[in-house]
């Protein structure tokens, strides 16, 4: 009916507009008003039953890891200009990463008591220099095979791999490995990176990206739309832009539980996890939160796993009252378990009463799992359309 | 037992039809019952010996137990009222079951025990055509009966069959055509045991379990009944998650089912209060037991918060996500049966120190407390008298004229007079010396005159 109302619309237009008494140009500028009105009306309706979803978080918890997520789940993926565009960044990824490797290394050399064992060998410190200096380019140049080779002598040398175990003093990506290990490929003359790969890559967010996406599979025919925003996770100026999101349907906050033992990016002094604890703090005290859902999304769960039988979880102040009850798998349980319950305490304690209806839900996820994020967005899916139907009264 | 021939008809008073004894007991007027079920025929049409092999008193037994239809009164003893095992008749013609007309001639007596009429020959005639009767007829009906409970079984075993293997909508459909067996057929309870129904469920549940599929498990889980095992395995972090989640969520029944699940699994030994040491539990209940439209889950809420609050490590918690208050602004309008669960909660929270200030703190604590005294049970008084102590004895100047004024003394009167157990009644004692002391004796007596509020 809209459709035809415009034809007529413009056809009044096209056909008035030949011979316009003066008196008719009015009612013209009305019958468009009217039309815009309309149709504005029509728009605010269907936003009203689009779902927003916020993905918040410290810098590198994973939050772009899971936009991209969603994008291959529920949109058609990365086409392949798309993909191809990505193999600068990994490109870079790799020179970046080896170079924090290689400088890293030198500076717990001079610096650690057992030093010995962070001393490059020899004849590996050229390409360990050379590296180095390409990597604090601005502009990278292409993973040539000789490149390729190189990087993969320096990275098996004993030094280097002494450091990436103590990668958490430093700010070795924690993809490091998975680039490491791949270097033939992204050599290759023809490489164009695989999904994987994309995923792995790390580019910082700057700004905001948003998604319009539709989960597919049993909830199709209910037609729910979800708009997904992600925004940069660094410090800056937080409070000027989060009012812009009042009213979002639900939050999802991304927290790396592996990060208990790392220190930020921006301010090497600060503990990673400390910064998430306080972000959440914030998040959870705003305003314009106050009828959104939380969906805690506790990230980055499989390296977590690893690293709970190394590192005890009381390096963390946070953490610092936990007790280790026993080994292998249960252990992990035990420990992922304590986290959780921080977490809990956290959000209670920083909820007021009347926000008490707010559903709050924590996942563990392991967001460069395809599988493991279908199946987690689809309880997400699940626990806010129940939401609905409760608010609704419908349950 | 002589051959029954099909063909055989008789005539019937006050009907004249002709029907043979399979039509009889089919559709004829000893009632068909529901359904098919057809008698177990021999080669020759006759099902006398075969059909025989069955007790017919186990077969009574069983159907007794059944219930399901009545047995037609030509059927019964006139003594006994019970089916005839062995029917007899008399040279009256009325029949009777052997033993006990022989027990009635026994006792000296002659006659027809119905016609009262003098008998002219005591001999008892073994009544073959009606003995033949009642054990087609109990026989078809047991047979029927069997065969609908293997079935049942059956189908069941199927069912958690199939669990095993479908996913989806499917599995959620699986799991509701279960629970209706079990909710129709108890008995198939242990059918689901013996086939590895418990382990399956409980595998079921984990931290990617949608809501749907959980609820479904839950509620067929909170009626069957667990081993140890089966218990502890369900005690695991990731489960219990769930089951929380689900009683934050869930429907009304669903969060009754969790709720009730959960303080089964409290009873086992092996368990630890760590795992009710969990903020979304506590807030769920806490949202559970406020919710007036369902008085069900209020129930079964305050049940479970009772038992919970039996591990001293959690009380603070519960102290800390603001439990009292809310829970005495709830006591006016509880029933007995919540009232006492919701005074033993607070009676628990008042034995740490946040408990206790926070009862203090509350207004409306020593109001509702003393309106509690002696009006509900002595479990109820002896509860809400220990509440009052403990905050009276926390802030006496505070609290005790406060109490006195909502009327505390008179009340500790009665309960000193009472038939109550003598530590409740030594306790009102020595809350009233405490209430009194800062009051004249004659201004102390005229607060413990009962006004009419108090009446």
């Amino acid at each position: 009916m809209i459709s035809m109302l415009y034809f007529v619309v413009e056809s009044m237009g096209s056909f008035c507009s030949r011979q316009q008494p003066l008196n008719e140009v009015d009612s013209d500028e009305n019958i468009q008003a009217a039309e815009i009105d309309r149709r504005i009306a029509q728009e605010t309706k269907t936003e009203q039953h689009i779902h927003k979803l916020l993905l918040l978080g410290a810098g590198e918890s994973g939050k772009s890891t899971i936009f991209k997520q969603i994008r291959l789940l529920f949109q058609t993926g990365f086409d392949e200009a798309e993909l191809r565009s990505y193999t600068s960044v990994i490109h870079a990824n790799v020179y970046q990463t080896i170079k924090i490797l290689y400088d890293g290394a030198k500076e717990l050399a001079e610096n650690e008591p057992n030093s010995l064992k962070y001393v490059v060998r020899t004849d590996n410190k050229e390409i360990g220099e050379k590296l180095s200096e390409i990597g604090s380019r601005m502009d990278s140049p292409c993973l040539t095979k000789e490149i390729a080779k190189e990087i993969a002598t320096l990275w098996n040398d004993t030094a280097i791999q002494e450091t990436y175990s103590h990668g958490n003093i430093l700010q070795v990506p924690d993809c490091a490995q998975y680039f490491m290990e791949n270097l033939e490929r992204f050599s290759e003359v023809n490489y164009i990176p695989t999904k994987e790969d994309v995923l792995h890559a790390r580019v910082r967010t700057t700004g905001v990206v948003e998604i319009q996406f539709s989960p597919v599979g049993e909830s199709r025919k209910s037609g729910e739309v979800y708009r997904l925003y992600d925004v940069g996770g660094q410090r800056n100026e937080r409070r000027k832009w989060i009012h812009l999101f009042e009213g979002v349907t639900s939050v999802i906050f991304c927290a790396a539980i592996s990060e208990y033992d790392q220190m930020l990016f921006e301010d090497d002094t600060k503990n990673r996890m400390m910064e998430t604890k306080e972000l959440f703090e914030w998040v959870l005290k705003q305003s314009c939160f106050e009828k959104s859902s939380f969906m805690l999304f506790l990230n980055k769960f499989d390296i977590f796993e690893k690293k709970v039988h190394r590192v005890p979880l009381n390096v963390c102040e946070w953490f610092k009252d936990y007790q280790p009850m026993g080994s292998g798998k249960q252990e992990v349980e035990h420990a992922y378990e304590f986290v959780k319950k921080k977490f809990e305490e956290l959000y209670f304690q920083n909820s007021k009463p009347d926000c008490v209806d707010r559903a709050f839900k924590i996942y563990r996820t392991t967001a460069l799992d395809q599988k493991l994020i279908k199946k987690t967005f689809k309880l997400v899916d699940e626990t806010l359309r129940r939401r609905n139907l409760i608010e609704a009264g419908l349950l | 037992m002589p051959q029954f021939q099909q063909q055989a008809s008789w005539r019937l008073e006050g009907g004249g039809q002709v029907i043979d004894l399979e039509t009889a007991v089919k559709d004829g007027i000893l009632g068909g019952g529901e359904g098919g079920g057809d008698l177990p025929a021999g080669k020759d049409g006759s099902f006398g010996a075969s059909a025989e092999k069955l007790d017919l008193k186990k077969m009574i037994e069983e159907l007794d137990s059944a219930a399901e239809e009545d047995v037609p009164s030509v059927f019964i003893c006139p003594i006994s009222l019970e089916p005839m095992v062995d029917p007899v008749t008399l040279c009256t013609g009325q029949t009777y079951e052997r033993v006990h007309i022989l027990k009635w001639f026994s006792l000296g007596h002659l006659t027809c025990p119905t016609t009262m009429q003098e008998l002219w020959d005591d001999a008892v005639t073994p009544n073959q055509t009606l003995h033949q009767l009642i054990h087609a007829w109990f026989s078809q009906r047991y047979l029927r009966l069997k065969k609908r409970s293997e079935d049942v079984q059956g189908r069941t075993a199927e069912l958690v069959k199939s669990l095993r293997k479908v996913k989806g909508q499917a599995r959620v459909q699986a799991l509701k055509d279960l629970q209706k067996i079990l909710a129709a057929h108890p008995a198939v309870k242990k059918t689901v045991a013996d086939s590895g129904g418990v382990a399956l469920l409980s595998s079921l549940l984990g931290p990617f379990t949608s809501h749907a599929v959980g609820s479904e498990v839950i509620a067929i889980l909170v009626n069957l009944s667990l081993d140890s095992d089966a218990r502890a395995n369900l005690m695991q972090p990731a489960k219990i998650s769930l089951m929380v989640d689900m009683l934050n969520e869930g429907t009304i029944d669903t969060k009754i089912n969790c709720t009730r699940f959960i303080e089964m699994l409290m009873e086992e030994k092996s368990f630890r209060s760590e795992v009710v040491t969990r903020l979304s539990l506590l807030v769920a209940l806490l949202r559970l037991v406020k919710d007036k439209r369902h008085p069900n889950g209020i129930v079964a809420g305050l049940s479970l918060l009772k038992s919970i609050c039996f591990h001293e490590q959690v009380r603070s918690l519960i102290v800390s996500i603001g439990a009292v208050p809310q829970l005495v602004e709830l006591l006016p309008n509880l029933t007995p049966e919540c009232l006492e669960l919701a005074l033993h909660i607070l009676d628990d929270l008042s034995t740490i120190a946040g408990g206790c200030s926070a009862l203090k703190d509350c207004a409306q604590t020593i109001p509702n407390a003393v309106r509690l005294l002696m009006r509900v049970s002595e479990a109820c008084t002896q509860y809400a008298l220990s509440i009052l102590w403990a905050v009276c004895k926390l802030a006496p100047d505070e609290c005790a004229p406060l109490a006195v004024e909502a009327g505390l003394a008179a009340k500790l009167l009665l309960v000193i007079q009472s038939s109550y157990s003598p530590e409740l009644k030594q306790r009102a004692a020595e809350l009233l010396k405490l209430c009194s002391l800062n009051y004249t004796t004659t201004l102390f007596i005229s607060k413990c005159k009962l006004t009419r509020t108090i009446q």
